[in-house]
């Protein structure tokens, strides 16, 4: 069989294809190389339901034990819940098994400090120094410690989220809700949440021992079974996620998913009004967050893509609230991390504030058009791809923050290596449909002949 | 000095630079790559590293898409009778064995339930050194699974293979020293179903051991200090994963563990009569307990994997060493102290002896036992030197060096799983014992000493 190219170690972790490039002895040796990092003291460990995960999680034990660390297995929760519960506890660090939104085929470590932040992008360059140098100070059979369970990490965050809005005000309204999980770490953990706020819960994909029922990214076309279910159960709405519920996709009570890219701004638009803040999110986020801040005169910042780069944004300039296009919402006060229960928490929130039903809330922001598209790209084609598209795009005004974006004053084109896959990302966003498909299709056929 | 042995034996090596968790995995790759499908037993004994070694099997295990039964803290021969009894393809049991707590190592068993003989030993040093190991895609990737059931299943074997009526009947009262190991459960299960009064002794499996885990005289000194006042029957020692025993008299005398294969294989002959093989550094009261029953002795290089490789191959009643490691064939597919225990009691309870009377019917010769530390750099060619010398003395030579004589024999030889050369002599006369170790170990020092400068 030939073994693709599938290692991806980046800002977002280590990533690769199980049976290909994420192999036990990568997963042992970067434990070990992390607890040396870290250093000897509780390290987290959760993981997402994925098959894989009890053959990644014993190798990442027996990696952070050999360097006198110890392992704190949580079992499968939510990243945002893991990452909450590094600060809560005062662990050293935490290592989170998941590939996210990735196909179930991969898995992932995403490493996590002690501020429950993953590795910025320095310490992350120091973590694979030491990988690469392959000497991690090991300890002896006496000084080895002894890995701890502890099962108290979604109540802590749940109870920490529902703290943050008017959750009697939310139970209030009895929402019905759809609650799709894609069988991965929120499948017990959202049907609580939503249930604790008063919600009437019907699950979707909750079955943590089967395999993701569809693919895990909870794009449109996805997510079909959500908004049919929406449909013919009369629900107030559907939520999906994606398998380490970092990521919030939302279905009004038609049926129609609003794309990922409105959580966000939904978000935002509620808690900047009631508390003024500048707010950072990524060059892919669409022009409606810089509408909605505008409303509010907040300022808005952009940062490459990857959670990391949002938040040492938010950090620099004292936001509050983040986000990312993929469905992200980052709240400081809560947790320095994407935090899809915080999403839910907001909309419930406003939902129930304003009285009115999703479409009508979605009905309230601006519409701009989204086209997306992805070219396979090995790590040394990205360059030439790019340059090709700066050429075809010559005078017109240019951000090369990720990737390269093209400004127009009404719309904009990007295209990106991605973070986790050897792919291009293309997106366009304009006032129609038709308007982002053609600029989408420009950039494809400029690329296509380099091919 | 790293401290680290990878051989026939698996592999074995002081936790920290020498054992480390990459190794484990990648040997574990290599064994779930050579059994090739299947499933395959683990458990491990109670040593601080053992967690860490078996999530690193476990990891190494699951990545090949094998399935995995994990029996958790278990003994050595449980791990055996498990792939046996499930049709497993293999198993491996985590243990250091007699090494101390600094120590561990995996013993990789085959779908027989023994050690992997040196050709098998062989292909798998090959799988791990040519490092192609098979990788599961994630919908291949399984789930460790325990194994209920399986150590009732063993309990119930121990007992049909014993006279446990004439056991029960001598109500025998027993202190067990368990070194904080893993035997605690079912040695309490197989003495209650056999009524024998258990005293534990070092019970718990803390991660600390009392005291060095080899059943010798010297690590049995607090087990010894018990007997008379609490006035049993005997006490026995197990190691860390109950595949040796040592014993101790009722007037509170420590037995060398010399004793634990004459005694088994005396009781032995009465049951099933055969052939007894042993290692060459084995004493030669098993030669009497053969002549006494007219079986043969055959002798093998030292180590459970060919002695077990030759016993099986030559059908015989018992295999075993001087270490007290002892197979009751062909119930046990790898040393296993309770059914050794159990048989000696057997013995003792048909015979109505005690075991003072029942040993003092053995020969009796004198045994010196010693070591040497040695760096791993210098251990073979210190030894190369020991052959040189020794050369046209009609000295066997497989196995470091080998002499014999009507009265005595000395063998001289590199451990398989530490840095040290051991020394053993017996005689008939204790002074030629003494004269023949004395010479050896004089010659032994000199030469390390040599090659040191």
């Amino acid at each position: 069989m030939a073994r693709r190219l599938s290692l991806k170690i980046s800002v977002a972790g280590v990533r690769g294809i199980v049976g290909e490039s994420l192999t036990p002895q990568l997963v042992t040796s970067y434990a070990a190389a992390f607890g040396t990092y870290c250093g000897a003291g509780p390290v987290l460990i959760g993981s997402d339901t994925r098959p894989s995960r009890e053959m990644v999680k014993h190798a990442a034990i027996a990696g952070l034990l050999s360097v006198g660390c110890t392992p704190v297995d949580v079992g499968i929760v939510p990243v945002p819940a893991l990452q909450f519960h590094v600060r809560k506890t005062g662990a050293f660090g935490a290592i989170c098994i998941s590939a996210s939104h990735n196909p179930i085929e991969w898995n992932a470590l995403k490493f996590i400090g002690p501020d429950g932040i993953v590795l910025r992008p320095n310490q992350s360059e120091e973590l694979t120094d030491l990988y690469h140098q392959g000497f991690y100070p090991r300890v002896t059979a006496a000084e080895i410690a002894e890995t701890r369970l502890d099962h108290t990490v979604l109540s802590a965050h749940r109870e920490a989220v529902i703290a943050l809005i008017d959750a009697e005000h939310v139970r209030r309204r009895g929402f019905r809700i759809v609650a799709d999980c894609t069988n991965g770490a929120a499948s017990l953990a959202m049907p609580e949440f939503l249930r604790a706020l008063g919600c009437e819960v019907i699950e979707l994909n909750t079955d943590m021992d089967e395999p993701f029922p569809r693919n895990p990214e909870p794009l449109p076309e996805n997510i079909g079974g959500l908004c049919t279910l929406v449909r013919e159960s009369g629900a107030d709405m559907g939520i999906a996620l994606d398998a380490d519920a970092d990521r919030l996709a939302l279905v009004n009570e038609l049926g129609e998913p609003l794309g990922e890219d409105c959580t966000i701004a939904l978000a935002a638009r509620h808690y900047l009004k009631r508390r003024k803040s500048p707010i950072v999110v990524n060059v892919s986020t669409s022009r409606i967050v810089d509408d909605v801040a505008a409303e509010q005169g907040c300022a808005v910042y952009r940062t490459r893509v990857g959670e990391i780069h949002v938040v040492k944004k938010m950090i620099e300039v004292g936001a509050e609230i983040g986000g990312e296009h993929n469905g992200g919402v980052i709240l400081r006060e809560v947790n320095p991390c994407r935090d899809s229960f915080v999403g839910m928490a907001l909309l419930l929130e406003s939902l129930a504030e304003e009285g009115r039903t999703l479409s009508e809330l979605r009905g309230l922001l601006p519409h701009y058009a989204t086209v997306k598209a992805k070219v396979e790209c090995l790590p040394r084609e990205v360059a030439p791809y790019l340059r090709a598209l700066q050429q075809l795009f010559a005078g017109e005004q240019m951000d090369t923050t990720d990737g390269l974006t093209v400004l127009w004053p009404d719309r904009w084109l990007q295209a990106r290596p991605s973070n986790t896959e050897p792919v291009l990302r293309i997106t366009a966003e304009a006032p129609t449909e038709h308007e982002a498909e053609v600029l989408v299709r420009e950039a494809l056929d400029c690329i296509k002949p380099t091919l | 000095m790293r401290q680290l042995k990878i051989g026939p034996s698996g592999i074995r090596g002081v936790v920290g630079d020498g054992l480390t968790p990459e190794l484990l995995v990648d040997f574990a790759c290599a064994f779930g790559t050579w059994c090739d499908g299947g499933s395959i037993v683990i458990g491990h004994d109670s040593r601080r590293s053992s967690p860490m070694a078996h999530s690193a099997v476990l990891s190494g295990l699951l990545a090949t898409g094998v399935e995995v039964v994990d029996l958790g803290l278990s003994p050595t021969p449980l791990i055996s009778f498990a792939v046996r009894e499930l049709g497993a393809a293999g198993g491996i049991s985590i243990s250091g064995s007699h090494n101390d707590a600094r120590w561990n190592a995996l013993k990789f068993l085959g779908p027989d339930g023994a050690h992997l003989n040196a050709v098998k030993s062989e292909e798998l040093l090959d799988t791990f050194h040519a490092r192609d190991f098979a990788r599961a895609p994630w919908e291949k990737i399984r789930k460790a699974v325990p194994a209920s059931g399986i150590e009732d299943r063993y309990i119930e074997c121990l007992l049909a293979w014993l006279d446990a009526d004439a056991i029960r009947s001598r109500r025998f009262r027993i202190v067990v020293d368990l070194c904080n190991g893993a035997c605690a459960g079912v040695t309490r299960r197989l003495l209650d179903a056999l009524r024998c009064e258990m005293v534990p002794l070092n019970l718990e499996a803390t991660g600390e051991f009392a005291h060095p885990p080899a059943p010798n005289p010297a690590n049995m000194r607090q087990l010894a200090t018990l007997i008379q006042p609490l006035e049993v029957d005997l006490g026995v020692a197990l190691n860390v994963d109950g595949d040796r025993a040592g014993f101790v008299t009722a007037g509170g005398e420590p037995l060398s563990e010399e004793f634990t294969l004459p005694l088994a294989a005396r009781a032995r002959m009465r049951r099933r009569p055969g052939p007894i093989v042993t290692s060459l550094s084995t004493s030669r009261m098993v030669e009497g307990v053969a002549r006494e029953a007219g079986q043969q002795v055959m002798r093998t290089n030292v180590g459970e994997g060919h002695v077990m490789d030759r016993g099986l191959t030559e059908e015989a009643s018992i295999a075993g060493e001087g270490s007290g490691g002892v197979a009751i064939l062909p119930n046990s597919m790898t040393y296993d102290a309770l059914l050794t225990l159990g048989v000696i009691l057997e013995w003792l309870a048909v015979n109505d002896q005690s075991l003072k009377s029942a040993t003092q019917e053995l020969p009796s010769y004198t045994m010196r036992k010693g070591e040497i530390p040695c760096t791993p750099d210098a251990v073979h060619r210190v030894l190369e030197r020991f052959r040189r010398a020794y050369e046209g003395r009609g000295a066997q030579l497989e196995d470091g060096v080998r002499l014999e004589w009507d009265d005595a024999w000395i063998h001289v030889r590199a451990s398989n799983t530490e840095p040290i050369l051991r020394v053993i002599a017996e005689a008939e006369a204790p002074e030629r014992a003494d004269e023949l170790y004395q010479e050896a170990m004089g010659f032994a020092r000199r030469t390390i000493h040599l090659h040191s400068d």
